[in-house]
């Protein structure tokens, strides 16, 4: 029961990197799929697909980002372990909670945008940057996920609980 | 099916929507001078025309290219079988009187289908029909019989059609798509419609009428009694939800088809913004089509040397 601090925040960090980590994927793979089928009939379109396909990437990245803080704050990585309170446990598995819940959905849904921008470079390649910046906006919700969560995160550790 | 499986598929689609004739291309076509001079525009829009002493239906060969798109594109083709299964029932159709005359049906079949025309052939000629697929075999069979033992080539035809639309609306029930189900539905109802029609222009009995329409929705019986003649068929029609084709109905049948054709490329409007989902998919088969039967008008028109006015009268609107 001492170390059930610690098992929370790891919870946490795990949870942040996997459904961020999904959310991205998935995002990624639809727009694959898109992109693959406009690649197929124009390959010159290869460079105006990728930028789309990037997109719904970074919630992964954003997830990865704050499972490593906790990591960090906790003493694993770095090798300053020392055991936390289940209190203080609990409170960064809360703070990794934005990033993963919103990273998952998020990736998703700008996913999904990101393929229909596909649909916009195969039809008008002229009109790419409206396509680019229409999937963009989904990532609003993502950055202030990762914010609040990156904020939580290192403000528990000065918490002293 | 999840629609975002279809994200492939219709991203290709999409890219091949771009090589539609527009409106534009249309215009030149019709106001083209001859025939030859409007094969070549639609050579130079990348259609494949005959060279070299080749000979091959023109619009036959640029739909046939759309189905194999499809095929090869679709998570699952055979959800989108109803697009083509019509013509698995017009070579049946075409073998059965071929047979029966002494003539090759290989001039007459149409594409794109999806049974293979050989076979279809063969189980005409052996008079086995086992091995045709479900949907064919047990109509085959009557439609054998009507012409073999009653000499009623009528009655196979109409056995047939009915088949045709029974298949292609439980082939658009398969696909789960409403827009597929819709557009099969008005197919339905517009040959129940000529069928009473022309049942009551040749004096056929409601039996025969009855029998030759497909169950679509509609009360067949009512639509038979309405199709007495005068205003009563548009009257009828307007109290149902193909209450849009009541006018165009009074001004005969090449403008109630005309409208038919105009009333699903609307439909498929909405299939524009559609991103997931073998909407869009449908949307560019049935633009396909339309933009091959206009083809088609076109150019028998140019071959007979139709004027351009009389030309415009006759092509659809087109969905791009």
């Amino acid at each position: 029961m001492d170390n059930l601090g610690i098992v929370f925040a790891l919870i946490g960090a795990a949870a942040a990197a996997i459904f961020a980590g999904m959310g991205s994927a998935k995002g990624v793979g639809l727009v694959g799929q898109a992109g693959a089928g406009v690649v197929t009939e124009d390959p010159s379109k290869f460079g105006k697909v990728l930028i789309l396909q990037i997109l719904p990437g970074t919630q992964g990245l954003y997830g990865f980002l704050a499972a490593i803080l906790v990591l960090l704050q906790v003493g694993i990585i770095g090798g300053s372990f020392e055991p936390i309170s289940t209190a203080t446990g609990l409170l960064y598995f809360g703070a990794c909670l934005p990033i993963a819940v919103v990273g998952y959905f998020s990736g998703i849904s700008q996913g999904k945008a990101a393929a229909a921008g596909v649909g916009i470079i195969a039809k008008k390649p002229d009109q790419s940057g409206k396509a680019i910046t229409m999937a963009v906006m989904v990532e609003t919700y993502a950055v202030l996920a990762l914010l609040v969560s990156l904020l939580s995160i290192i403000s528990v550790g000065k918490l002293g609980v | 099916m999840r629609e975002t499986e279809y994200a492939y598929s219709v991203a290709r689609i999409r890219a091949n929507e771009t090589a539609l004739l527009a409106p534009a291309d249309i215009e030149q076509l019709v106001s083209a001078p001859d025939y030859g001079s409007a094969v070549r525009l639609l050579a130079d829009k990348g259609w494949a025309v005959p060279e070299n002493g080749e000979s091959f239906d023109i619009a036959e060969r640029e739909l046939t290219k759309a189905w194999e798109l499809i095929a090869e594109s679709a998570p699952d083709a055979s959800l989108l079988e109803a697009l083509v299964v019509a013509n698995d029932f017009f070579n049946l159709k075409a073998a059965i009187k071929c047979v029966f005359s002494d003539r090759d049906p290989a001039e007459y079949y149409v594409y794109p289908c999806i049974t293979d025309t050989q076979l279809i052939t063969q189980a005409v000629t052996d008079c086995d029909f086992s091995e045709l697929p479900e949907y064919l075999a047990s109509c085959a069979q009557t439609a054998y019989e009507a012409v073999s033992k009653l000499e009623s080539g009528q009655l196979a035809e109409s056995v047939l059609d009915r088949a045709s639309l029974e298949a292609r609306l439980a082939f658009a029930k398969k696909s789960e798509s409403a827009l597929m189900m819709r557009i099969a539905g008005l197919y339905a109802a517009c040959a129940n419609i000529k069928t009473a029609l022309r049942c009551r222009t040749m004096g056929k009995s409601d039996d025969f009428a009855l029998d030759a329409m497909c169950d679509c929705g509609m009360n067949n019986r009512e639509l038979l009694q309405s199709a007495d003649g005068g205003d009563k068929l548009a009257e009828y029609l307007s109290s149902t939800e193909y209450g849009f084709l009541a006018e165009s109905i009074k001004k005969g049948f090449a403008e109630f088809e005309k409208q038919c054709d105009n009333a699903i490329v609307s439909w498929l409007e909405s299939a524009k913004y559609e991103t997931f989902g073998p909407d869009p998919i449908i949307a560019y088969y049935f633009a396909k089509q339309a933009e091959t039967k206009n083809v088609r008008i076109i150019l028998s028109a140019k071959a007979s040397g139709i004027p351009a006015e009389t030309i415009l009268q006759r092509v659809r609107d087109i969905y791009v």
